[in-house]
């Protein structure tokens, strides 16, 4: 696992659900499981292009109860099943891709169901420089603490 | 990292300006204080005062804080339109994954039925 240096600036969730770790990582990956979930309570997921592998892009279209659409997109980076899922992030705003982040899904096994905890981050540029040309190292920490964590 | 990218009302810009540890010590400080003189931003750090002038130079260019000159003093503080827009922008990611999350939840449950069916019914 990669260690976080002390001044990365990072979200982190953790959640523990009832089911074993591979189930909850094909919720992630699986495109007809995503529109089950993904997005809040109301949210319909009628877009969703998920090509889960390493180097391959996801898109998802989010539509609200009033009809307003958000499309959030990435590209996988490591897809090491049932352990660890990473992959960009970023919601569109006006056609274009905003605020760029990676985010790390882990999932252990506790008791019969899964430890899953999530990581979200700004890039280190260089880890970004193909695609973007803006640099992201950190976020805000303190406004992003960790729940239950 | 590009700072010709920050401006203000960009939230990309202002976690751009956030990036580095010191501005954000600066910013978070001015947040929980209120504004404060050169100096006093200053004191904490090990660093020299045209080291604290530049990034304070960054946050601003961001939008993150204003100045201005008070008699002799160079007085910053943090301007309330850049905070809600870094606050919106975690708070809405956040609120985003919990509600996912309950969701997430309940699906796994249908799932878990569908798989076991009748062997876990009792």
């Amino acid at each position: 696992m990669e260690a976080l240096a002390s001044d990365d600036r990072v979200l982190k969730l953790q959640r523990e659900f009832k089911a074993a770790p591979d189930m909850v990582f094909a919720a992630w990956i699986e495109p007809e499981q995503i529109a089950q979930w993904f997005g809040p309570e109301g949210m319909s997921v009628p877009r969703k292009e998920i090509d889960a592998r390493v180097g391959g892009k996801w898109l998802t279209t989010m539509r609200g109860a009033d009809g307003a659409e958000r499309i959030v997109s990435g590209v996988y980076r490591e897809i090491d099943r049932p352990r660890r899922l990473v992959f960009t992030w970023a919601w569109h705003n006006d056609g274009k891709r905003g605020h760029e982040t990676e985010v790390t899904v882990e999932f252990r096994a506790k008791g019969e169901g899964t430890l899953m905890t999530l990581t979200q981050r700004t890039f280190a540029e260089s880890r970004d420089r193909d695609m973007h040309q803006m640099g992201w190292s950190s976020s805000f920490n303190d406004l992003a603490r960790f729940l239950g964590g | 990292m590009n700072l010709q990218t920050a401006s203000p009302g960009n939230v990309a810009g202002l976690f751009a300006a956030l990036s580095d540890p010191h501005r954000l010590a600066i910013f978070e400080r001015l947040a929980a204080e209120g504004e404060k003189t050169v100096g006093e931003i200053g004191e904490p750090f090990d660093i020299s005062g045209p080291a604290i002038s530049r990034h304070l130079a960054v946050l601003e260019t961001a939008g993150l804080i204003e100045r201005r000159v008070e008699k002799q003093w160079r007085v910053c503080r943090v301007r309330e339109e850049a905070l809600m827009a870094v606050e919106d922008w975690v708070t809405r990611q956040r609120r985003f994954w919990n509600a996912s999350f309950d969701r997430l939840a309940r699906h796994l449950e249908n799932q878990e039925e569908k798989k076991d069916g009748s062997a876990r019914k009792r």
